[in-house]
């Protein structure tokens, strides 16, 4: 892949993934699960692509750049640790994960998931100077199982779609 | 083509999911046990600092203020924030606590409401550092 298609193919990924976060907001899951930082992630889907598709730098830059712009347009200061921690713990971890040889996509989703909720805590914790915040991780970890599985299967579809289509293949 | 990709579900995915699980287990083990039924407390947190502790068998309604104004009610023996203008309204969602070892958490104006057992006594957990 060309240098320029790259750079405009991370462009557009940064804005898609912050068209789903926003999206998500709409979805009140909170009333199912009234928990503070209970989402389904979408924009995990744009992580996991970029992943497997573009390779471990291209996903680091996009997500610290969806991090930054998404707190830019709200959220603020508070807002960017939570997303910056939890994601960066989130994408090395998958970036490790999907060397493993067992698992698939949806074990990536899953551990990418789990260390999410894990960088939140721990941003919570240390925020509020209170090591009760972890009380609240086995639900996150929980409800981190469902909607990592959801996130799975959908990047799991739309993968095999796409090398179908036949524009894209998986590099390595 | 499917099976170098590894795209589709494998049962070693199972190993994700069973090591999730036993974690959140674990965590739950650690810090959930100690919930008791005895009398209780709720201590007042901002800012990671002891700002009031409150008795729960008595009815009151007060407003901590910060970023954000978060309005408590003590009813019943229970505790909530029922009233909050902070984004989210996470913690007004978070409802009704009343046992040891609880906590309702309003990240925005970095308040924590711990229920603890009346005689001062920790649960859960041997120690607190941070």
């Amino acid at each position: 892949m060309g240098n320029s298609k790259k750079l405009a193919l991370q462009a557009i990924l940064v804005a898609a993934a912050l068209a789903l976060s926003y999206l998500e907001r709409f979805i009140p899951l909170q009333l199912l699960i009234p928990l503070p930082g209970v989402k389904l992630g979408l924009a995990n889907i744009v992580s996991l692509f970029a992943l497997y598709f573009l390779g471990w730098r291209s996903a680091f830059i996009i997500l610290i750049l969806r991090c930054t712009l998404g707190s830019v347009f709200g959220g603020g200061v508070t807002a960017l640790m939570f997303s910056l921690t939890g994601g960066l713990l989130s994408m090395s971890v998958m970036a490790l994960a999907r060397h493993i040889p067992f698992f698939s996509v949806y074990g990536v989703s899953l551990c990418g998931a789990a260390a999410h909720n894990i960088g939140q805590i721990l941003v919570a914790a240390l925020t509020l100077s209170s090591v009760y915040i972890f009380a609240y991780l086995p639900f996150l970890l929980l409800v981190g199982l469902v909607t990592g599985m959801l996130t799975g299967a959908v990047a799991s579809a739309c993968f095999r779609a796409l090398i179908a289509s036949g524009q894209w293949s998986l590099p390595q | 083509m499917d099976k170098p990709l590894r795209l589709r579900f494998r049962p070693g995915d199972l190993v994700a999911v069973s090591a999730i699980a036993l974690l959140a287990s674990a965590v739950a083990l650690i810090f959930l046990t100690g919930s008791g039924t005895g009398p209780a407390e709720a201590e007042i947190r901002q800012n990671g600092e002891l700002i009031d502790t409150i008795p729960l068998d008595r009815d009151t309604e007060f407003v901590i203020s910060g970023d954000y104004e978060n309005t408590v009610t003590v009813k019943d023996g229970e505790i909530a924030i029922t009233v909050s203008d902070c984004p989210g309204e996470d913690c007004v969602h978070s409802g009704w606590r009343s046992s040891a070892g609880q906590s309702i958490v309003c990240l925005p104006n970095l308040v924590e409401i711990r229920i603890v057992p009346a005689d001062g006594g920790e649960t859960g957990v041997d120690g607190v550092t941070g």
